[in-house]
């Protein structure tokens, strides 16, 4: 060390005094000088009177009180229940209304009752995804509230009017194309912050995909119920029992959204798992060695038996990415909204109001 | 594409001038000795059952649990084997619950036979484990007490349970500041980050102070010096206010303070809700 050489030679001023603006990149000296240490308790004052201006705070160091204090969970009778929304195998979806506020919002009450091993981790990963992502194409979380006993747990969210599902139902045409542009753009937008959560994770269960789709846009792209989580829009490697599987399934779900926008009816309605695989082998072909290399390699590739290659194939590679399809021609050619293509006959989407009282699909259920 | 950041929670000033357990009565140092040694249960749990990034999440879920519950309705032992629990899973590294609650079982056991012993440890016998028996209570006892533990521990901090942990702005930190090359300096600084879990620091601090004052009593012990006066303080860098700096440099500092025997077993003789509310009780009188 070179502390013994240096308190001979006047005092250099550092290279941080000297400079105005501290460059963030440049190391300062190796801080070695011992004399500077007595200084050091006479400083402990707050350093007030500075020469320069110094640059704002980053956005991500704000101050202590930016943080949200810690807060317990309220009551659910916070909120005055109004009508059950629907009723999955996640749990009930109730409409309610904030007593304070007067929000109306949607309580998905999850379903706890035989949980072996305490609070479950399915449960967990989804709030968590939805506390820390604040995207504007994602359902926002407003807080979770309990009942009286342990096992009574709500999601509380903004209360989303339609469902693109019963939107789709009830809708005279199909989307224009320009609409499932926008619609589709939002729904690759959306895809970036689940799937670095889920990667993060290795290995999902594809409830999560469902649960994490679930959300969608204000205007709903992503609200497909329950649906979402059924096998229609299952990624084949998942079929085929990969262990580990990537962006790509989530892909393969937006794909399968996207023709059902077009469409008007989901694409593979298949029953059964092995129903839905020769669904998509017959439409996209059998799967090759160009076309999908990791197919054999897949623990239940060898337990079915592909149709024979036909004429067409459809897939070519595969998957494409998110961010290659938003560069995709598709997005930014005619039509688009913004060349302002017309309906041919106006259609009145059910308001929300009427979609709010539920009435039209719960009928439809009951 | 709008992402607003969303940040972690932290204590707020009235939480901290008042806990629940200080509104029942509980001594100040006796609250932050009790919360020191769930945290340690917890990392000896951590070391017996490996799961090494739950044993951090967990201490820190804590010491915030005990800024929203008194020590008189929720021991620390139970809390802190929730919030490992609970920590396991959120870290994606999820115990077995007969694992953990087997380790719990030697440590508490543990326990008792050093309060039992007394103050005077070295004529003692020698600690011998006795597994629980396999049709016996305890184990459904212990398992009753986590699951209920962990729920609570949900609820009680509004299921927000993000918990963002030092180590790697500790690396760019050091970084920035050329001490790298300093080894005993950067474990030095490590080990304060380790120890400062057992403290309710990262439950009061945002992650750049906390790193800061690890840097701070680092420095200070190694005799290394940074730009510290008025104009140029290398904390400025870090966004990071002096105040809140000295003050989780205290609270970190508090914990090496010197305690004697008898101290150490009037403490682990309080890990249950029940033994806490007999010696507030004892007190009164």
């Amino acid at each position: 060390m070179t502390s013994v050489a240096e308190p001979s030679t006047p005092r250099k001023r550092s290279k941080w005094d000297q400079e105005r603006d501290p460059e963030l990149g440049s190391p300062p000296q190796p801080p070695v000088k011992r004399r500077q240490l007595s200084i050091h308790h006479a400083d402990l004052s707050p350093p007030n009177a500075s020469h320069w201006k110094r640059p704002a705070p980053s956005v991500f160091v704000p101050p202590r009180t930016h943080h949200p204090p810690l807060t317990s969970s309220r009551s659910v009778y916070s909120y005055e229940k109004l009508n059950s929304i629907e009723e999955g195998s996640y749990g009930v979806v109730f409409r309610a209304r904030d007593k304070q506020t007067g929000d109306i919002v949607a309580l998905k009450k999850l379903k706890l009752d035989e949980e072996k091993y305490g609070f479950p981790i399915t449960a967990l990963r989804e709030i968590n995804a939805l506390i820390v992502c604040g995207h504007e194409n994602v359902v926002g979380i407003r807080e979770i509230v309990v009942g009286e006993t342990l096992t009574q747990v709500f999601i509380v969210m903004d209360f989303i009017e339609h469902d693109l599902k019963s939107l789709l139902t009830l809708m005279p045409s199909p989307f224009l194309q320009s609409e499932i542009k926008t619609l589709m753009l939002q729904l690759l937008s959306a895809c970036f912050p689940f799937n670095l959560l889920m990667n993060n994770r290795g290995t999902i269960k594809v409830a999560d995909f469902g649960l994490a789709r679930r959300y969608g846009d204000p205007i709903g792209v992503g609200g497909m119920t329950q649906l979402v989580v059924t096998l229609w829009y299952r990624a084949p490697e998942i079929l085929l029992g990969a262990k580990t599987y990537s962006t790509a399934v989530d892909m393969w779900s937006v794909g399968c959204i996207f023709a059902e926008l077009l469409l008007k009816e989901p694409l593979f309605q298949a029953k059964t798992e092995i129903e839905l695989i020769s669904m998509i082998f017959k439409l996209l072909g059998p799967p090759t060695n160009e076309s999908w290399p990791e197919y054999s390699s897949l623990p239940l590739s060898k337990t079915i038996t592909p149709p024979s290659p036909q004429p067409h194939q459809f897939r070519q590679k595969f998957p494409i990415s998110a961010e290659e399809a938003l560069q995709h021609p598709y997005f930014s050619s005619f039509p688009s909204a913004a060349a302002g293509e017309r309906r041919r006959k106006p259609f009145n989407s059910p308001t929300a109001p009427a979609r709010v009282a539920g009435d039209k699909l719960l009928t439809d259920v009951e | 594409m709008s992402v607003r950041p969303r940040f972690y929670p932290l204590a707020s000033i009235s939480q901290v001038q008042s806990t629940p357990s200080a509104q029942d009565g509980v001594p100040h140092e006796i609250e932050e000795d009790l919360r020191a040694y769930g945290c340690k249960l917890i990392h000896q749990a951590g070391i017996l059952l490996k799961p090494q990034v739950a044993v951090a999440t967990a201490q820190i879920l804590l010491q915030r649990f005990f800024y929203v519950s008194s020590l008189k309705q929720f021991g620390v032992a139970e809390i802190g084997m929730g919030a490992l629990y609970l920590s396991s899973k959120l870290e994606e590294c999820p115990v077995r619950m007969r694992d953990l609650i087997n380790v719990y079982d030697l440590l508490l056991q543990r326990a008792a036979h050093t309060v039992a012993s007394g103050s005077s440890p070295h004529q003692s016998s020698e600690f011998k484990y006795t597994p629980m028996s396999y049709f016996g209570n305890t184990f459904y006892d212990l398992k009753e007490a986590l699951v209920v533990s962990e729920m609570q521990i949900l609820k009680r901090l509004g299921f927000d349970v993000q918990v963002v942990l030092p180590y790697g702005t500790l690396v760019n930190y050091m970084r920035l500041l050329g001490l790298t090359n300093h080894n005993e300096a950067v474990s030095m600084a490590w080990g304060y980050l380790n120890d400062a879990l057992q403290t309710p620091v990262y439950a009061l601090y945002a992650v750049p102070t906390v790193v800061s004052a690890a840097i701070l009593l680092t420095t200070r012990r190694l005799g290394i010096s940074l730009p510290s006066n008025p104009e140029n303080c290398w904390w400025k860098l870090f966004d990071v206010d002096w105040e809140d700096l000295w003050s989780a440099s205290g609270r970190i500092n508090r914990l090496y303070r010197e305690r004697t025997t008898a101290e150490r077993v009037e403490i682990i003789g309080l890990l249950s809700k029940k033994d806490l509310r007999q010696w507030l009780d004892g007190r009164v009188k």
